[in-house]
């Protein structure tokens, strides 16, 4: 009785297996895409981790303030990669899929282990790039927090990645270049001493006798796709090469040319719908893109003061004290503690800077503020430049409501507690009556509305 | 370099790989235990688990039968049409998959007018159009372009 299920489920999903044989799913496509979803994963775990530590630096961590646009790339880049991840882990998903029905399906300990971490780095990846997606929405539909999860599950992605790169080594180094893939015809080059599951040529399914069941079931499905038995077949799109020779073909009639005109295709495809959903969302962070931004979830140039709003002044619940006639700013210092009107800071005289708003869920847009410069406000509760500053919003709660400076961001000049955002008044979308703007920072710590600012080393 | 030394090299950062990837994946786990609830962990393993059912159950089994339309196709369509056809299916269901998403925010999201700006469900059902339109254009152009030739062959035989 086992050995019948075996021979019927094997031959049924060898069967499937052999239907979903292709000039695309090769271990040489699997490389490829491998390659570039890797990179992809290595630039989005790089970004995200520096991301991460600018929101939460570990005591001795210093960040870069110039280049000021820094962060603006490198989370522009976070979000767009992680955009481009999509239709690469799509393509991936696709080329190995014949495994996906491998029978037996565990050989043993180790392949179980291997098939595990699959699973692991599989529905992680979906689940890392789709939740990253809908949170560019600011859309979370899910039962758990999205930060923490999204960074515990990147070191489980980037831990699982190298697991797979390893067992997979053999076949990666095997099939690293096209010259050793491919024959001068162009068609694969199937190796079975590498151990890869995905040799259209190489891996033939055994003959099964006809009566076994689903074989007749398979074949007749076969044989509507393909209108001949296509065991000797190539399997790409086209005829098999029986009912090629035997009718006017559609071009091209050569079999190594119709593997290489589908394979090009697929990778077109792939290329293609790549460049689509990067060229339709990347005019949210990149400028040059900005006339393509179809499908992007936010604007630039929209909003107050020309800009997008991330956290309103509704949801932080300052509608009215931040409008209050009576609001003044707090300095504290060593011993000092000074209180300051609008037009107390108004009156101190106003520098102009050109400073980007990056948001962490990848948009971003250059503005110009005009405020007093941080180091200048520091010294008059008699504090040296370099110290280290706790500010406070007037936010009611939030995990931004209380933010720190790094005393790399006190000192550089361009830092101030702005006024002014595009030639006009902040908005109280933007921070009404004063907010703070730091060169390479993360938009959630360009605290807005703030009350106070505290000298705490 | 021989190939019994570029084996042993292989060998080693095989080891060097995995052990490497146990080490950072025990990481996470740690990062995840220390900073997450136990339930909220587990809406995360239902995710999860969730992701490889849509895999493999949904999406796997679309991919399939598209491709099998499509090789179906390919017995009476231009090679080139068919790889036109496939270019514009492929793009249709990407942008679908990330634009759905959105849609679907825009009824959830109220926050403030200017996250999730457009009118994405008009902006979709043009893209998709014009998708639309090139697969069914190919798809003709390709079909009677073979036409032609069959008439064309006839004709010199």
């Amino acid at each position: 009785m086992r050995r019948r299920v075996d021979a019927g489920l094997g031959g049924v999903l060898g069967e499937a297996r052999h239907s979903l044989r292709s000039s695309n799913r090769n271990a040489r496509s699997a490389v490829v895409f491998g390659r570039l979803l890797g990179l992809a994963f290595v630039i989005c775990f790089a970004t995200g981790l520096y991301s991460h530590f600018l929101q939460d630096p570990l005591p001795w961590m210093r960040f870069p303030t110039h280049p000021a646009q820094l962060y603006q790339f490198t989370q522009g880049l976070h979000i767009t990669a992680g955009i481009a991840i999509i239709p690469l882990l799509f393509a991936k998903l696709n080329t190995v899929m014949p495994s996906l029905l491998k029978y037996p399906p565990v050989t043993g300990v180790l392949h179980l282990l291997e098939r595990a971490s699959i699973a692991v780095f599989v529905s992680g990846a979906l689940v890392q790039v789709f939740t990253g997606l809908v949170n560019t929405y600011q859309w979370y539909p899910w039962p758990f927090p999205f930060r923490q999860t999204h960074y515990a599950l990147s070191f489980v992605l980037i831990g699982s990645l190298a697991i797979h790169i390893g067992v997979k080594l053999r076949i990666i180094v095997r099939y690293w270049r096209a010259r050793d893939s491919y024959d001068s015809e162009g068609r694969f080059v199937p190796d079975a001493t590498v151990g890869s599951e995905l040799l259209p040529d190489g891996e033939a399914v055994a003959p099964l006798p006809q009566h076994l069941p689903g074989r007749r079931f398979v074949g007749r499905i076969e044989r509507w796709i393909d209108g001949a038995d296509t065991r000797a077949g190539a399997g790409v799109p086209g005829p098999s090469p029986e009912k090629q020779a035997a009718s006017v073909a559609p071009a091209p009639r050569d079999p190594a040319a119709r593997e290489r005109l589908a394979r090009r295709g697929f990778f077109a495809s792939v290329g293609t719908a790549v460049a689509g959903v990067i060229v339709l969302t990347g005019g949210q962070s990149f400028g040059l893109l900005r006339p393509f931004n179809v499908f992007a979830p936010r604007l630039r140039g929209l909003g107050p003061n020309s800009l997008p709003v991330n956290r309103s002044a509704k949801a932080a619940g300052v509608l009215e004290t931040a409008v209050d006639p009576d609001w003044g700013l707090t300095l504290a210092g060593k011993g000092i503690r000074k209180s300051f009107s609008r037009a107390d800071l108004r009156a101190m005289g106003l520098v102009q800077v050109d400073l980007p708003i990056s948001c962490v869920e990848g948009w971003s847009q250059m503005a110009t503020w005009r405020g007093i410069r941080m180091r200048d406000l520091v010294a008059l509760v008699g504090a040296p430049p370099d110290s280290k500053l706790k500010v406070t919003s007037l936010e009611k709660h939030g995990g931004y409501r209380i933010m720190e400076m790094g005393p790399e961001y006190t000192q550089d000049p361009t830092t101030l507690v702005a006024l002014e955002l595009n030639g006009a008044d902040l908005d109280i979308e933007h921070g009404f009556p004063a907010r703070v703007i730091a060169p390479g920072r993360p938009g959630v710590l360009q605290t807005k509305w703030i009350s106070s600012i505290e000298v705490i080393a | 370099m021989t190939s019994v030394a570029i084996d042993r090299r292989v060998r080693i950062a095989r080891v060097v790989l995995v052990l490497v990837g146990v080490l950072v994946i025990a990481l996470g786990a740690y990062t995840m235990v220390t900073t997450l609830k136990p339930n909220r962990i587990w809406g995360l393993v239902t995710w999860l688990i969730a992701a490889v059912i849509l895999h493999d159950a949904i999406l796997s089994p679309f991919v399939v039968v598209v491709g099998v339309l499509l090789r179906r196709a390919g017995r009476s369509v231009h090679a080139v049409a068919l790889v036109v056809a496939q270019i514009a299916i492929v793009v249709a269901a990407v942008l679908l998959s990330t634009v759905l998403p959105e849609i679907d925010a825009k009824h959830h999201v109220q926050r403030n007018p200017t996250v999730v700006p457009f009118d994405y469900v008009a902006r979709l059902a043009v893209v998709e159009a014009v998708l639309v339109v090139i697969v069914v254009a190919a798809l003709v152009v390709g079909s009677r372009r073979r036409t032609h030739r069959v008439a064309a062959d006839a004709v010199t035989d």
